[in-house]
């Protein structure tokens, strides 16, 4: 579509724990242009949020990004230092969070919060204005008696309020870049339709990019451009929404695609012991990932991690020993 | 089988590319059987939540020094007495008012006497207020064997000395005499030597010293041996805060547990009084009840014949008395705790219920609930001890709690206050003792909350 | 809101009788009257009795009692100051004011030093800082009271004499400051404990995350968004705090040799004093039954998500 607004190269991020080191994010790569959705897909553990804390630079200890870049801009942000992330934040790349019933700070009114988050990159507006301004966004993501909610707790929204008082609070700086993790996951479905609606609106009349974690694959049909399918910290497949959909390469996006809910609660139990901490990461098993759940798993899977092959246009690439497979059949064949 | 590894960059390559530089055979590409993926797999051994919770305890480094500390002091309060010569109550009047390691005259002259002898008996250092041996038979230990003897003359300031390479091993001298120096005049004594210990009744057994040991706290007024009084007092506040726990633990989860287990108006009443006691501003009725109960327990001990009651006697109206307070005021915690647990444990059931799983579902529940509450009971009994031992002290030092001739930590450093400006020492031992066991006793119940606690802490 | 308070009103009073009945069935269950002394006669008691009205049955003797209250009647001293009226005891004999002087400066210290030490913890985790801090307020809690005052006393009065050991009726400055400095240890340490922890609790919340993804430099996030939810245990500590401060004047009063209304609360318990002890004990109580109903208001005060909701959570 347009050059590139966001690059991700070759990332990697781990924990540090007592424990061990814990290898949440294994070298992922995408791009994202200006005005475009990126879905990020995968289950708990799979290193999709945390990938979007390192791109804001929201890492905690015992977090650290151990290795690649993220160029946003031209520049890349991993190198920059306290006072250039918090320009950055809320202002050139805003986040909204999963759970909007904790996300908003509760004993100050919603207007205070959207006050601060212009003050804050922009001094020199007046209080005035600023208030104007937040009206006005609270107007624009579809509050109702916008005026009233301003100086209304956070308590008195209801959830599907809430996350578009954060959203919001998120785009009243026009940001170049939205990351959205998991925004509608806490919420009803009739609300996560008017959510999501929202968002393709808001998208359109500002020129936004979006990045949207979920591990729901039927929000990513309605709003993504383009896919990338996480596990264990690695990229299994990415490509564009429609190849992903109509087209999918590897076995994985397979299985999510056919049977979604069951294989969420199936990692559960076998991903994360009782006292939860995701121990594979811990010790990642040579070869494939994805390896030892696979039905088609074979002994080079579990030997060697598969390359990251080219499966079809536009981008569209899969990780996966069967596809290296099929072209030897094919050139055997010949 | 080893291969070498296949040369491809593992980012977005072309399928041509990665065929060109690698040979594959069809073994590569033979399905992977079931247990070559378990193996994968059982690399991560799933840790139990208990050795998990050990785990993490250990790693705590302050909780493990806390921990040692714990049983040091109860080594101090228990194995202590067994290995210092002096006992809490018996009053030495040649040893009063001693500093930490400070030696008395006698003392320092029984230890220059030792230089003399092999083991000696100075009746200066008697304990209580005689000063003398009396004529009669004694026998006393040495390396094994026994030794019968026989006085003639009572042993006035003097000392029983025995020296093995003498020509007369036992002999007495007097204080005198000995100071006097030179060429000091001794009394032989006849002795016989036994491999038995003596049984007769008229045969006083004697203890003959072949060091001494020094008053490692010092000593006060009355010539007890402050270390020796501040390892009883530490027994004695140990031995409440314990039980006193345990009254908690029983009455708190016996009450909890039928009120959360009937549920319903039963469970409504019994919580709200629960709130009453808890609004009710606890020391003021702990100090009335401590004064209440004082008499008609009294009564109660001197008159009746019950063997329980003979027994709770002789802990003494005070400590009896702390007891009931506890039982009647300090139980509400933990009985909001067990009632929470058994509330829990309540609706799981009827979740399992009514998804029909069968018998063995709850027995899981049980497996994973149960961990957890036992976790709680032990944290919240672990700290309920200091806080125990607190109130006791407190109330000792009020003049309120164990009455004499008992003393727990708290009532000696009462004791101490008196005398402060001049003998600091005398508050300090106690004072400090109970203070670290108070601190660790604090630290390894923090620390087995954080250990079993199954969130992770950054 | 009102609602609310008149609720809580109500529970104090009852509370506050409840306490007054338990006081007075107590005092009462004790065998032995005060006039018990080695030449009394059991003429002289019973006439004793039949003055002071402790022949009548013990719930006349109850509600009369109560009665007296609504008109500030205490009732008399039986023993230690016979014949002078309670409510003049405690309240004109300069006893409350001395307690209640110890006791607001070891409260306002105790927050004074606590939060802000509290507050440099947290921002410093895991440093040196933070270290020393959190060993000295573990360490502090874990003390005994009368431990701390009795150190004071030896260490700045005795060694090295730099102040008073006696602090009688707190006529001079130097006077206070070792009773309220011990008195306000504990309180210190557990303020700053409680203070940390829940501003490391405030710091991993969500919101704390939106805060700093909108933008906020790390100042801002700590003090404007952390704290203000962080000081919300902090206000709820201060009833129990205020029970306290009431307790552990007893043990300072002690130390310090303060004649104030603990020091006589106590001596009235070995005396049997009766009137003197129910007096003092619902003087006591009451306080702290205040102090615990303001934290309650201040709670909701403090806290919006409470205040505007129609009865209680």
């Amino acid at each position: 579509m347009s050059e590139k607004l966001l690059e991700i190269k070759d990332l990697k991020v781990s924990f540090f724990t007592p424990v061990g080191e814990v290898k949440a994010v294994n070298g992922i790569n995408y791009t994202l242009g200006h005005n475009e959705v990126m879905g990020i897909v995968g289950e708990s553990g799979s290193g999709k949020s945390v990938e979007a804390y390192a791109i804001m630079g929201l890492l905690q200890s015992p977090g650290r990004i151990i290795g690649g870049s993220v160029m946003f801009e031209g520049e890349d942000i991993t190198k920059y230092d306290a006072k250039q992330m918090t320009d950055v934040r809320g202002n050139k790349i805003s986040m909204i969070f999963q759970n909007p019933m904790t996300c908003l700070n509760p004993v100050y009114t919603i207007g205070d919060q959207l006050v601060e988050a212009l003050t804050c990159h922009n001094s020199a507006i007046s209080k005035a204005d600023a208030k104007k301004r937040s009206i006005e966004m609270l107007d624009l993501v579809g509050i109702n008696n916008a005026e009233k909610r301003f100086n209304q707790y956070p308590h008195e929204f209801s959830g599907g309020m809430r996350q578009r008082a954060m959203i919001a609070m998120a785009l009243i700086c026009n940001p170049k870049l939205l990351i959205a993790d998991e925004p509608t996951t806490a919420l009803d479905v009739t609300i996560q339709a008017q959510i999501i609606e929202l968002m393709k609106d808001l998208q359109k009349k500002t020129d936004m990019a979006i990045v949207f974690i979920t591990h729901n694959l039927g929000v990513v049909a309605e709003i993504c451009d383009k896919v990338t399918v996480m596990y264990a910290g690695h990229v299994l497949e990415q490509g564009a929404v429609d190849d992903i959909f109509y087209n999918p390469q590897h076995p994985y996006t397979r299985g999510l695609l056919q049977s979604m809910p069951r294989l969420d609660s199936e990692s559960h139990e076998r991903m994360i012991p009782i006292e939860g901490t995701p121990v594979e990461l811990l010790d990642p098993p040579r070869g494939c990932s994805f390896g030892p759940r696979c039905a088609h798993c074979m002994k080079i899977c579990l030997r060697n991690a598969p390359p990251l092959v080219e499966v079809g246009e536009n981008g569209h690439v899969s990780a996966c020993w069967l596809h290296v497979r099929q072209a030897v059949e094919q050139k055997e064949a010949k | 089988m080893e291969r070498k590894m296949p040369n491809y960059n593992i980012f977005h390559a072309k399928v041509d590319d990665i065929l060109a530089e690698n040979e594959f055979i069809n073994a590569d590409f033979e399905s992977a059987t079931a247990e070559e993926k378990e193996s994968m797999v059982e690399m991560h051994k799933s840790v139990s939540y208990w050795k998990d919770a050990i785990r993490r305890f250990k790693n705590n480094s302050v909780s493990m020094a806390a921990l040692a500390v714990v049983i040091l002091l109860t080594l101090f309060a228990f194995v202590g007495p067994y290995l210092i010569p002096y006992s809490y109550e018996e009053q030495y009047r040649g040893s009063m008012k001693l500093g930490p390691f400070e030696y008395s005259e006698s003392e320092l002259l029984a230890k220059e006497a030792l230089a003399d002898a092999d083991v000696l008996f100075y009746t200066e250092l008697m304990p209580g207020s005689l000063t003398s041996l009396k004529k009669g038979d004694y026998a006393f230990s040495y390396k094994g064997s026994w030794y019968l003897f026989t006085l003639k003359k009572t042993l006035r300031s003097g000392f029983l000395m025995y020296n093995e390479s003498k020509a007369d091993p036992l002999y007495t001298v007097k204080e005198d005499d000995y100071l006097a120096g030179g060429d000091y005049e001794t009394t032989a004594v006849t002795y016989t030597v036994s491999k038995d210990k003596p049984t007769s009744e008229d045969i006083t057994i004697i203890k003959m010293s072949s060091s001494i040991f020094p008053h490692v706290f010092g000593t006060d007024s009355a010539g007890r041996d402050i270390m020796s009084r501040t390892m009883y007092g530490a027994r004695v506040s140990l031995l409440i805060g314990v039980v006193a726990s345990l009254i908690v633990l029983v009455i708190g989860s016996i009450y909890g547990a039928i009120s959360g287990f009937l549920g319903g108006k039963v469970d409504f009443i019994m919580m709200r009084i629960v709130e009453l006691i808890y609004s009710v501003p606890d020391v003021l009725i702990v100090l009335l009840l401590q004064v209440v109960l004082m008499i008609p327990l009294q009564n109660w001990f001197d008159t009746s014949t019950l063997p329980i009651v003979r027994a709770l006697s002789s802990l003494g109206v005070g400590i009896v008395s702390i007891f009931i307070t506890f039982a009647l005021l300090y139980w509400v915690g933990m009985a909001r705790i067990i009632r929470g647990q058994v509330l829990m444990l309540k609706k799981q059931e009827y979740v399992t219920a009514a998804i029909v799983l069968g018998a063995s579902n709850t027995r899981i529940i049980r497996k994973h609930l149960l961990p957890n509450s036992i976790g709680q009971l032990v944290v919240t009994t672990c700290l309920q001890i200091p806080s125990a031992i607190f109130l006791e002290s407190f109330l000792s030092f009020l003049g309120l709690g164990i009455s004499a001739p008992m003393s727990s930590l708290g009532s000696m450093c009462s004791d101490a206050i008196d005398t402060i400006t001049v003998y600091p020492y005398r508050l300090l031992f106690p004072a400090i003792i109970l203070s670290l066991l108070v601190l660790s006793l604090n630290l390894v119940g923090d620390g087995m909350r954080d250990a079993l606690d199954p969130r992770l802490k950054k | 809101m009102t609602s609310y308070i008149l609720k809580r009103i109500g529970s104090a009073l009852v509370t506050l009788l409840i306490v007054a009945a338990t006081t007075f069935f107590l005092m009462n269950a004790v065998p032995g009257s005060p006039f018990v002394t080695e030449k009394s006669t059991p003429e002289m008691i019973a006439r004793a009795e039949a003055k002071y009205g402790l022949d009548k049955p013990l719930v006349v003797q109850f509600v009369n009692y109560i009665k007296g209250y609504f008109v500030g009647d205490m009732g008399v001293s039986l023993k230690m100051q016979q014949d002078t009226s309670v409510a003049e005891i405690i309240f004109n004999q300069n006893k409350l004011t001395l307690s209640a002087r110890i006791g607001a400066y070891a409260l306002v210290l105790a927050v004074v030093l606590g939060i802000p030490l509290g507050c440099i913890a947290a921002y410093n985790r895991g440093n040196w800082l933070d270290g020393l801090l959190r060993v000295i307020t573990t360490v502090g809690v874990a003390i005994p009271g009368f431990v701390v005052a009795t150190t004071l006393l030896v260490l700045f009065g005795v060694q090295l004499n730099w102040l008073p050991v006696r602090s009688g009726s707190l006529e001079t400055a130097s006077a206070y400051i070792l009773p309220v400095f011990a008195l306000s240890f504990y309180p210190s340490c557990y303020i700053a404990k409680l203070t940390r922890a829940s501003m490391l609790d405030a710091i991993n919340q969500d919101y704390i995350r939106t805060a700093r993804a909108k933008g906020l430099k790390t100042g801002k996030v700590i003090f404007k968004h952390a704290l203000r939810n962080s000081l919300i245990p902090v206000i709820t500590y201060l009833g129990p705090l205020a029970a306290y401060i009431i307790t552990g004047g007893f043990v300072v009063e002690t130390t310090f040799s303060i004649p104030g209304l603990g020091k006589y609360f106590i001596s009235s318990i070995l005396n049997r004093d009766y009137p003197i002890i129910m007096g003092t004990t619902v003087v006591l109580a009451s306080l702290i039954i205040i102090m615990n109903l303001l934290v309650d208001i201040a709670y909701k005060l403090v806290d919006p998500r409470i205040s505007l909701s129609k009865g209680d959570v």
